[in-house]
């Protein structure tokens, strides 16, 4: 077995020692001692952290992954496929190494027991609002922030509208996030083509642009499963403005072009526009694991963790962010174990620890020092630490606050 | 026509004493679609509903009682009775309701439970070394490229890597279709024919699965001529387009709705899918039945060759058991530029653009999914002895082989000629018939 300094120096620079060592322990302490002593710059809780009217001032982004296992992210066999993460980010973060999913593992209660605190039940396929409040109407209730400071930006075909806001009493809708699916655009706009016998021309950049620039201006936001300030069956100027600079990047700028890009140039516009002070960011490209294709699936997960790196890039960049923003990025689960009956990586049903143990990377102005958690969380503990965050008053959680954030 | 007649006389004297009305709800759907189903269910299907039957016949009503009991309290605990939950058959609103419970974990286990005591009985009354010797072959074709550093890493040295010695192999086909023709030495007999001189020898005891159409090609070649039944299930994802467009077309329709998932699904157990299937499942209402219920089921079965290999032989190993599974994987293409998020579209109806093959993606997928056939046999007892399972690499000239120590070629440390592991594959399956 090589020293732990060569593992560690290896691990830091994506050297292949890191593969050889199958102990997740190993992994866990070599990668804690890369932290040791790394204390980062304070940075300053602009608005002095005081709670109460307009909150703390400090802004959340949160970016979830789809369900990737520990097995092809944070391991030893899985660091190839998440550099940015791994090398430019862990180093700054503070990881929890085993933050459970401990209630449904499909994708709209997974995330919306992530977004309310509380395990919730509810249709898998978001025809009814998680039952208890969301963070969104826990912060635009408490402190009165306006709609568009609350936004969900996300590729998952199983989300609708209705993750934006609970079906709780006193709360709901009026307090709920704006919620768009770009990619839902696109397949939107796909699927128009293709009933109008346009499809054979959907190869072409400047066709495929004017296609989803008709979607957004056919105006049947609903049907997209959109929720956009007070929409009717038109955009808000500002947001429909957003849009199209992100589709005009996503069409022409001739990188790339899965839901995930687009949903990261669509997320990249909304901090630029409208600097929302929590941006929920849902990517999916993993979720191709469904149909078997194995490398597609570790594709997803590399385009994830470099749309991840970029979006933090954004924040460092940007004077509205800069210093004053916490951005966690999570799975919402594992996926099942090789040899499973439930076929292995294609699915996330197993009561297995590959499908509900992940981890979660918090960076930014909540983290005092880099460091590796290694107790097990639960999902539901990041909503009432978020709520901590931003200067809300406790909410009814079944979670519990994180204490080594920064609050 | 009453449900039960096809049945067998046992399995309907349980039924005409009320076997069916005091199982616990969430046993019903299952269990009534198996019965419809009578007929198109595998020789070793019905074994199993029917040992199930007769051992739940055979207990008394405290014992009875006592099977379920845990099952029947998780029921009320989860207030089954007030869903909208269906006992005719398994609906995918069944599953979710079942799913968000937050005692469904508890109810799997308490339900595995009850199998496992009927497994019990079951493994009573079975003769020793049911089906004789068995042979799984899983094939990475020569189009795939393959790291012969890292190929075998995921086995965990379950196995071992031979050379093949192909220096004498230049017929016009690949070394898997010779492996299933006729042998210019030896006996010379064929690896199907074999199969069906053995006992008891079904035609669902054979399967050959092809991500793309040359092995299937093959084994058509050798039915005897004049009969359209099968020598074998033979299952083509390339001669299957048809199928799948239909398929396709039907679940795209689907809204995002659970009941409207239900209700395409119930349009497409009833569709008459006789017309959109090649000649040798067209012939086969079993396999025809098997090929709709897999796709039903999805794990990427419409989307993906690899992923059709895999899933079919998964479901041929839980339902079928049979004593020769040939998988042979193949190769997908690249996704295209935007139009790649609606994967489940005809992606060449949808973009003009020329496929693209995409050979280490599709080895990357081969590889795994290649283990994950011999992962999901090896869940069965039957699969524990008497197997030998060879994971071909084509391009690496080379096949991994996992045997128990009698298999002749278990122990080879010098490059194995074809024609000799042809043998061994042959004397293997026939030695122990």
């Amino acid at each position: 077995m090589k020293s732990t300094a060569d593992f560690v120096s290896r691990l830091v620079s994506g050297g292949s020692a890191a593969a050889t060592d199958k102990s997740r322990r190993e992994f866990l302490r070599a990668a804690a001692a890369v932290l040791v002593g790394l204390n980062l710059p304070q940075t300053s809780l602009a608005g002095g952290g005081q709670h109460g009217a307009g909150g703390s001032g400090q802004r959340v982004v949160v970016v979830v992954f789809g369900g990737a296992r520990r097995a092809e992210t944070f391991s030893p066999e899985g660091l190839e496929n998440i550099p940015h993460l791994s090398r430019d980010l862990l180093p700054k973060a503070l990881f929890y190494s085993n933050a459970r999913n401990e209630g449904v593992t499909a994708h709209f209660n997974a995330i919306s027991s992530i977004l309310t605190g509380n395990w919730q039940r509810v249709d898998d396929w978001g025809k009814v609002a998680p039952t208890t409040p969301t963070l969104f109407e826990h912060f635009r209730k408490r402190l009165g922030a306006a709609q568009s400071d609350t936004w969900v930006v996300a590729s998952n075909k199983a989300l609708t509208s209705m993750i934006g806001a609970s079906s709780a009493s006193d709360y709901g809708p009026a307090y709920g996030a704006n919620v768009v699916f770009p990619k839902q655009l696109m397949v939107a706009a796909v699927a128009n083509a293709l009933r109008s016998g346009r499809s054979r021309n959907m190869a072409d950049r400047a066709t495929v642009e004017s296609e989803l620039e008709s979607m957004l201006e056919a105006g049947n936001y609903e049907g997209l499963g959109w929720t956009v300030s007070d929409m009717a069956d038109r955009l808000d100027p500002r947001v429909r403005d957003t849009i199209e600079q992100a589709i005009g990047n996503f069409v022409r700028g001739g990188g790339p072009t899965s839901g995930d890009e687009l949903t990261f140039l669509v997320s990249r516009e909304v901090l630029r526009k409208f600097s929302p002070r929590l941006l929920v960011v849902i990517f999916s490209d993993v979720e191709v694991a469904h149909f078997g294709s194995y490398a597609l699936h570790v594709g997803g997960i590399r385009t994830g963790d470099r749309l991840a790196y970029q979006l933090w890039q954004e924040i460092e960049a940007n004077s509205e962010y800069k210093g004053k923003t916490t951005m966690v990025i999570l799975p919402e689960f594992g996926r099942d174990p090789d040899g499973s009956t439930t076929n292995g990586f294609f699915n996330h049903r197993g009561d297995t620890e590959s499908t509900r143990s992940t981890w979660m990377m918090t960076l930014g102005a909540a983290v005092d020092k880099p460091q590796i958690i290694e107790r097990p969380i639960r999902h539901v503990d990041l909503c009432p630490t978020l709520a901590s965050l931003l200067g809300c008053p406790p909410m009814d959680s079944q979670g519990a606050r994180l204490t080594e954030l920064r609050v | 026509m009453r449900l039960e007649e096809k049945l067998p006389e046992q399995l309907q004297d349980a039924l005409n004493k009320g076997l069916l009305d005091r199982l616990p709800i969430t046993f019903l759907p299952f269990t009534r679609e198996q019965l419809r189903n009578w007929d198109h269910l595998f020789p070793y299907e019905r074994r199993s509903i029917l040992h199930l039957f007769l051992y739940l016949a055979s207990l008394s009503e405290g014992q009875f009682t006592a099977l379920f009991r845990e099952v029947v309290q998780l029921e009320e605990k989860m207030g089954v009775r007030s869903w909208q939950f269906s006992t005719n058959q398994q609906t995918i609103q069944n599953a979710s309701l079942l799913a968000r419970s937050p005692y469904y974990q508890d109810w799997r286990r308490a339900v595995q439970k009850v199998f496992d005591t009927a497994d019990q009985y079951a493994e009573r009354e079975k003769p020793g070394n049911a089906g004789g010797n068995r042979l799984i072959l899983l094939v990475l074709p020569q189009r795939l490229p393959l790291d012969r550093s890292k190929v075998w890493q995921r086995w965990q040295g379950v196995g071992r890597p031979v050379q093949l010695d192909l220096a004498s192999f230049s017929e016009n086909r690949s070394p898997a279709e010779a492996i299933l023709s006729l042998a210019s030495v030896g006996d010379g007999r064929r690896l199907i024919d074999v199969m069906s001189s053995r006992s008891n020898a079904s035609t669902a005891d054979t399967w050959i699965l092809d991500a793309g159409k040359n092995l299937v090609d093959c084994a058509l070649k050798q039915a005897p001529s004049g009969t359209s039944a099968s020598p074998a299930m033979l299952l083509s994802y390339e001669r299957l387009a048809t199928f799948r467009d239909h398929f396709s077309h039907e679940i795209n329709t689907i809204r995002k709705d659970l009941a409207d998932a239900d209700t395409v699904y119930e349009r497409l157990r009833n569709t008459d899918v006789t017309s959109w299937c090649p000649p040798e499942v067209a012939a086969e209402p079993v396999i025809r039945e098997f090929l709709r219920s897999l796709y039903l089921s999805g794990n990427g079965a419409l989307i993906f060759g690899n992923s059709f290999v895999e899933w079919c032989a998964s479901e041929a190993f839980r339902r079928a058991r049979p004593s020769c599974l040939v998988a042979q994987f193949g190769v997908r293409s690249k996704p295209k530029p935007f139009t790649s998020v609606v994967v489940f579209e005809n992606p060449d109806q949808v973009n003009p653009l020329p496929a693209v093959d995409d050979l280490p993606g599709s080895a990357l997928d081969a590889q795994l999914l290649a283990l994950y056939v011999w992962l999901a046999a090896s869940r069965y007892d039957e699969y524990r002895r008497n197997t030998v399972c060879l994971c071909m690499a084509e391009s690496l000239s080379e096949v991994y082989v996992i045997a128990p120590p009698e298999f002749a070629l278990g122990h080879q440390a010098k490059p194995v000629p074809l024609e000799l592991l042809r043998t061994a594959v042959i004397q293997w399956l026939a030695n122990a018939a």
